[in-house]
């Protein structure tokens, strides 16, 4: 346990996370958000209860594995859920002073592309290949801004030379089928930056890239957030990328939040077993350390999820209090969150080993 | 692992050339150059990854490999006999004992078949069992896999993906083979899921004796389960070498790149890269000399002119790069994974103790 009162001091200095910091509000602060789809069984949200929050100029990563509830998040954000079958149970998501959930879709429109922006997985099916790459970055500048057609080429000429792509006034007239997969991405992050957006939410923006390609986008994005100062919520099941560029962390798991906290926090002291499966599921890139961890079987169809903790049937560790109370978010270090009851392990599961 | 003898060889691919293309009658022929003079010998009983970027020619070189499209040159030699001379039937006989897993389970499964029935079907078709007898092999294939064999009547559409690659692999196990090419066979999977069929492939391996030719992109899968890696680019084998040397001290300036581009799952070791700039340039119009010599951070004017050989290095390990001597002492790219914090690794401990345990509940009560 000394082990544990050394890390005290580190865990207070990350504490930006929290809504808690009194000097300035974080800029957006979700609570309680709860989407459901229409003829789901009874009590079972695609996204439950989910909380966080994202300071300027810092980068909140959501990890999770498919059907987690990770993008249906963040498309609930950006108001692009399609409702039906999709509604929103419950809950805040306040940005600016405004509670994104309740705006009008018209109010939406206007924020989406100019304050917050989103970056896909896939460029070349969110980019539309009829239009030049210059046509499709300078119509959100002209929906957003009162400028002359003139200037809004203007200014997409800029972001592309600002996303760094090769030779960008010739590149203005390609269409997305002239270019790489990488040049397609940038021009996504050019489009997405063009109106100065305080938030930016990029869904899996690397997936989709070789590895050299990937090491080249995640260093633009830094460096692109650091000029501007703008927030970041990335989503991606890949925890490489993640220890790469998060400030904090939101891991999920069937649509809820398990753990949270500083990304130092979770790497170095992870507390939610699933967490900790996670981490033993990836190779490392070291000497090889014998078999891979792995959690057992897969994520439970809405029918069968237990109505306690959602991970009981895969936990090594449950029990049939797992299986009947669902855990709350509890605080185990300031900032550091785990949804378990047996958090820290060592504690409540170390004995019987 | 270190116990595979180098000399002996079961399949065998010499100066392998793949050009597709060429053009229509109207179209001017343009030749996409995919595998281009690649020889290389995988030893009986080792796990060989071939690793490169989208484009590189590493699937198709595992079907060059299998004979599943023809080469435009060169031979592929198993068990010291060439392949590419077989008829019909002699071919078949080799696709039992040659067997392939694909990346997307999905669309290599007849979804009009129950799974039964596609894992059954190289057992009729090479006549090894039937009636009773297949039905068994059927279930006892499943259970090796770990699918439940009540299951077999359902169809592939009601499995998860990860249940699918474990059909995948049923069937590629039903005729008994002795080789099997994983064509990025983890690659779609989540990770959790991955990891349940790294260790499946591992367990498979040992049981049956089999050699394992895994073509993948992802690094930290190939270093967990090869032995030895080939590295290529644009069609070319840029570095091949034991898994461990080459992530100790890569020698190729491309393998450095690749490595250092690796995303390190560890907070603490943050810090800026040298990367690699450009896309791999078209496998049609591939560069003169070196390939990689557009993107290389240390090409001089020799490379832009002369094609290097894969020349033999220390430790019998094989580099095509004209000045690897000088850019060895560079120290660049060899990857050095931080340890897992002591909270971490003590809860890793745990959480396999307790992992084992739920696997066998009946052995141990807590």
């Amino acid at each position: 346990m000394g082990h544990e009162a050394v890390r005290q001091p580190s865990a207070e200095v990350h504490r930006i996370g929290d809504a808690a910091v009194a000097s300035e509000p974080p800029l957006l602060n979700v609570q309680g958000l709860s989407v459901r789809f229409d003829g789901a069984p009874k009590g079972v949200n695609v996204v439950d209860d989910v909380s966080f929050s994202v300071s300027k100029g810092k980068t909140l990563c959501i990890v999770g594995e498919s059907g987690c509830g990770k993008s249906v998040t963040s498309l609930a954000l950006m108001g692009l859920l399609p409702t039906p079958p999709a509604r929103i149970v419950s809950g805040t998501a306040m940005f600016d002073g405004r509670d994104l959930l309740t705006l009008s879709e018209r109010e939406r429109a206007d924020l989406r592309g100019d304050r917050m922006a989103m970056i896909f997985q896939e460029p070349m099916t969110s980019l539309n290949p009829a239009f030049t790459i210059g046509d499709q970055i300078s119509e959100g500048i002209v929906r957003h801004r009162k400028v002359s057609k003139a200037e809004a080429t203007q200014r997409a000429l800029d972001m592309l030379k600002k996303v760094r792509i090769p030779a960008p006034e010739k590149r203005m007239r390609a269409y997305p089928h002239e270019m790489s997969g990488g040049m397609r991405q940038r021009v996504m992050i050019a489009m997405a930056l063009a109106n100065d957006p305080q938030l930016l939410i990029a869904d899996e923006p690397t997936t989709a890239l070789d590895v050299t390609i990937q090491a080249q986008i995640l260093t633009l994005i830094r460096r692109l957030q650091e000029e501007t100062g703008t927030a970041m919520i990335l989503i991606t099941h890949d925890l490489g990328v993640v220890a790469e560029v998060a400030d904090e962390v939101a891991v999920m798991y069937a649509g809820k939040v398990v753990e949270s906290g500083p990304v130092e926090a979770i790497f170095d002291d992870p507390q939610h077993p699933y967490t900790i499966g996670l981490m033993g599921s990836v190779p490392s890139l070291g000497r090889r350390q014998g078999r891979l961890a792995t959690i057992r079987g897969t994520v439970p169809p809405a029918e069968l999820m237990p109505k306690g903790c959602r991970f009981t049937p895969r936990c090594p560790f449950s029990d049939d209090h797992c299986a009947n109370d669902p855990p709350p978010l509890a605080e185990i270090k300031p900032g550091h969150r785990a949804r378990c009851w047996y958090a820290p392990l060592e504690i409540h599961r170390g004995a019987a080993s | 692992m270190s116990a595979i003898p180098a000399d002996d060889i079961i399949l065998e691919g010499v100066g392998l050339k793949k050009h597709f293309g060429g053009g229509g009658l109207l179209s001017s022929p343009t030749i996409v150059r995919a595998v281009d003079g690649v020889s290389l010998g995988i030893r009986r009983g080792e796990t060989f990854a071939v690793v490169g970027e989208s484009g590189c020619g590493k699937s198709t070189l595992g079907r060059l490999l299998l004979r599943l499209i023809e080469p435009t040159d060169g031979d592929v030699r198993y068990e010291g006999r060439s392949i590419l001379k077989l008829n019909k039937s002699e071919l078949r006989g080799l696709r039992r004992e040659l067997q392939i897993i694909f990346q997307d389970p999905y669309a290599s499964l007849n979804p009009r078949m129950n799974v039964g029935d596609i894992i059954a079907e190289p057992i009729w078709l090479h006549n090894l069992a039937s009636g009773a007898e297949k039905r068994e092999r059927v279930a006892d294939l499943m259970r090796t896999v770990g699918l439940l064999p009540t299951h077999s009547d359902r169809y592939p559409h009601e499995f998860s993906g990860g249940q699918r690659q474990r059909i995948g692999i049923a069937r590629a196990l039903a005729g008994d083979p002795k080789l099997i090419v994983g064509d990025e066979p983890v690659s779609a999977l989540d990770v959790s899921i991955q990891a349940q069929i790294i260790n499946l492939l591992e367990d498979l391996k040992d049981r049956f004796g089999l050699t394992l030719v895994i073509v993948a992109h992802d690094l930290a899968v190939i270093r967990h389960m090869s032995d030895r890696v080939a590295v290529m680019y644009l069609g070319e084998i840029m570095e091949l070498s034991d898994t461990n040397a080459l992530f100790d001290n890569p020698l190729h300036p491309y393998t450095q790149a690749l490595l250092a581009a690796i995303p390190v799952p560890s907070p603490t070791g943050r810090q800026p890269k040298a990367l690699l700039q450009g896309d791999v340039p078209s496998p049609a119009a591939p560069p003169s000399g070196c390939r990689f010599h557009t993107r290389c951070p240390h090409a001089r004017a020799l490379c832009k002119e002369q094609h290097p050989a894969l020349e033999a290095a220390p430790d019998g390990r094989r580099v095509a790069c004209h000045f690897w001597r000088e850019i060895q002492g560079a120290g660049a790219g060899s990857i050095s994974a931080p340890p897992p914090s002591a909270a971490l690794a003590k809860r890793l401990a745990l959480y396999q103790t307790w992992r084992e345990r739920q696997d066998k509940p009946v052995a141990t009560s807590p």
